[in-house]
């Protein structure tokens, strides 16, 4: 089989799940994407926003993807998701919450398949991250960036994997 | 009118799913957070129809499908998920859920999917529309 470059990883592993990503906020939410802008590197370090979820992949590919959001674009979200109703105090913080792991997986749900052979890859349940401002790199693992620009901000969409998930079949390039 | 159980992990689809379910004119009996605990309000609740989500903590919904059709053959179970989980539509359905819905969840694919399931039944509910019984 022949071996895939950074370029072709952005297109397979990235590229639907941005995809999804976009259609997801225009179509389903609503919300208009401004730009999209792949980044494709190996990266030492990502800085996260404060409102991130993750979920995971297992099967033949097992990455983990992160998912996050300035608090105005997820304000803007879990208002699309109230449907207009008034939110109670004491449950906001739970509801922003859902909705910000719901996002993440039905936006990994709807586009994740194995690029190698179209298989769909299992998810975990989301998770969610307090407290985190940076991924770092292993020396032995990837990351892949994606940012979605839209009206009320941006959303960073990072895959992390260790290159051993890939290496027999993607060559990812050293940057 | 439908004794309807709502499971998911997700508290914002639990609030809008019951919000879709009282509109539709059916009856919220109750929630459940994972296929364990949907288990237990099936036994104690006796639902009519489930809504299911397929991936949640402790016990995923294929597993609680499962293991309520070995005690209840009659409720009708509507599977909730994404696109990209055809195979477990397939072995939800294969364990006998009725139907399934794409997420995101929205009241029209709702009243759709139960139009579809009871087709030949009068639900006595007034809000599920002429065109969308008819499809």
């Amino acid at each position: 089989m022949a071996t895939k470059t950074a370029g072709e990883i952005e297109q397979e592993i990235l590229s639907p799940m941005l995809e999804r990503t976009v259609s997801f906020l225009t179509e389903d939410m609503q919300i208009s994407v401004t730009s999209n802008n792949i980044e494709i590197v190996s990266p030492n370090q990502v800085e996260l926003k404060k409102n991130t979820a993750m979920i995971g992949t297992g099967g033949s590919i097992q990455v983990i993807i992160t998912m996050s959001y300035d608090d105005k674009l997820l304000e803007k979200l879990v208002e699309v998701f109230l449907e207009g109703e008034e939110a109670p105090e004491d449950e906001i913080d739970e509801i922003r919450e859902s909705v910000s792991s719901e996002i993440v997986n039905t936006i990994v749900g709807n586009a994740l398949t194995n690029p190698l052979d179209g298989t769909t890859l299992s998810i975990t349940p989301p998770i969610l991250i307090y407290e985190a401002k940076s991924l770092f790199k292993h020396k032995s693992s990837k990351i892949a960036t994606a940012i979605v620009n839209t009206e009320f901000g941006d959303m960073l969409l990072t895959v992390i994997g260790p290159k051993e998930s890939f290496a027999d079949t993607l060559n990812f390039k050293e940057l | 009118m439908l004794n309807v159980l709502i499971v998911d992990d997700s508290l914002i689809i639990r609030k809008n799913v019951r919000k879709y379910v009282t509109t539709l004119g059916h009856n919220v009996a109750g929630e459940a957070q994972n296929g364990a605990q949907a288990i237990e309000a099936c036994r104690k609740l006796k639902p009519e129809l489930i809504t299911m989500d397929i991936t949640m903590p402790d016990m995923d919904g294929i597993t609680a499908v499962k293991s309520i059709r070995e005690f209840d053959k009659d409720v009708n179970i509507i599977m909730v998920t994404s696109h990209g989980q055809e195979e477990m539509i397939v072995s939800s359905l294969k364990a006998g859920a009725k139907g399934y819905i794409l997420k995101p969840v929205s009241e029209e694919k709702l009243a759709k999917s139960i139009a579809t399931i009871y087709k030949n039944e009068n639900l006595d509910v007034n809000s599920v529309d002429d065109e969308l019984m008819d499809d």
